[in-house]
């Protein structure tokens, strides 16, 4: 004898509960329900549900204990055309006895208006570049996404500049603005690996773009070549994200601290003096310290490291 | 400067861009970092915001830009505690 689909489907709606799109949502923004959109991955990413995890319908038991094991957690499953109710079964079925479906899926969602998050899909040369964080669960699709609309910018193409530039723009972040008035001198060589020998008396911003652009011809390298100032920091800083700060010398530091205060931009800040370094994060949105909280003012000239 | 030293420093800077931009782990905020390259020892120092900071505290008196030249090179020995 022979099942239809539509009668699978009536059979799961009848033996498991299902949520209007207004009663999920209410449970979603309670914390600790787990949501899943079952759908697969195409489908997933033009358009899901805030905070859903993309587990395709033929993963789900195979994945759901790694994701919550205890049996009596908050699960909400939805797909397209009654997916989510067989998934709801199939868990059912699994032993999880808090789990409901959306009933209409994610149509239904959609229809009654509710929000709807699409991640920037990767091309696929991205796809492929970036397979490596494609694997970890922390990163995925939707974390490279962010990486490549994130813009970031390095003050100083030194020595902290350096290694930060080259696996910035290696990772995929996509936009990456360097700061640098500097030319590169023979003294630099032995740590500021963007330069080499060739680059030895041109500007380090122009020999940073070069070295980047090879290493990752996806990256948009936006080299800055002026002395960072008063007068056009803030024409610089208001276009980026996050603001790193590799620079060797106390007023750019302050500069920088000031204007990101004013800003509320992170700052990425380390420093570096003969075998010691230090890093921090100052958030800069007066939750956590900023630069001058720890220093108020400059050390004496004769006392500062060059 | 030992020519390795920013290498390990940069390296965590980066990682710390890469954690603020996927909003994943614990980021070095309120934190300072120090790394002993000889002795290799990496410590974290809690850090505290200061509501009498001039330009990111309570009652702010830096509210614009300033000439930072000057600034660095004026004597501080009276303010600095």
């Amino acid at each position: 004898m022979s099942t239809t689909y539509e009668t699978l489907v009536a059979r799961a709606e009848a033996s498991t509960t299902g949520l209007s799109p207004e009663r999920a949502q209410e449970k979603i923004n309670a914390n600790g329900t787990l949501l899943i959109d079952v759908r697969e991955r195409e489908n997933y990413i033009e358009g899901y549900i805030p905070g859903a995890e993309n587990v395709p319908r033929g993963f789900l038991e195979l994945r759901i204990e790694s994701m919550d094991n205890d049996r009596s957690c908050a699960i909400i499953v939805y797909g397209a055309q009654g997916q989510g109710a067989l998934a709801a079964q199939a868990l059912q079925d699994m032993g999880y006895s808090d789990v409901a479906y959306i009933q209409g899926d994610i149509d239904a969602w959609q229809n009654a208006g509710l929000d709807i998050n699409q991640d920037r899909a990767l091309d696929k040369a991205e796809v492929q570049r970036y397979s490596r964080h494609l694997l970890i669960p922390e990163v995925g699709e939707r974390g490279q996404g962010k990486l490549l609309d994130a813009k970031v910018l390095l003050i100083g193409a030194g020595g902290l500049g350096s290694p930060t530039g080259l696996y910035l723009a290696a990772t995929g972040i996509g936009t990456l603005g360097i700061v640098d008035a500097d030319i590169v001198d023979v003294t630099n060589l032995q740590r500021q690996i963007l330069h080499g020998t060739s680059d030895l008396g041109r500007l380090k911003a122009i020999s940073a773009y070069e070295t980047l652009k090879e290493i990752n011809p996806g990256c948009n390298v936006v080299p800055h070549t002026d002395y960072l100032t008063s007068d056009n920091i803030m024409d610089i800083l208001p276009e980026y994200d996050i603001i790193v700060n590799g620079c060797d010398n106390f007023p750019t530091r302050y500069l920088v601290n000031d204007a990101c205060v004013f800003l509320k931009k992170p700052i990425v800040d380390g420093s570096i003096f003969r075998f010691e370094g230090q890093v921090t994060v100052y958030t800069c949105d007066g939750e956590g310290p900023c630069y001058r909280c720890l220093y108020p003012a400059p050390p004496p000239a004769d006392l500062a490291p060059s | 400067m030992l020519g390795v030293l920013p290498g390990t420093v940069g390296l965590v800077q980066a990682t710390e861009v890469v954690k603020l931009i996927l909003g994943q782990g614990d980021p070095l905020i309120g934190r300072l970092l120090m790394y002993d390259a000889l002795q290799m020892n990496f410590n974290t120092f809690k850090i505290r915001r200061d509501k009498n900071c001039p330009v990111c505290g309570d009652n702010p008196t830096i509210t614009e830009l300033m000439d930072y030249q000057a600034f660095c090179a004026m004597d501080h020995s009276d303010a600095a505690d």
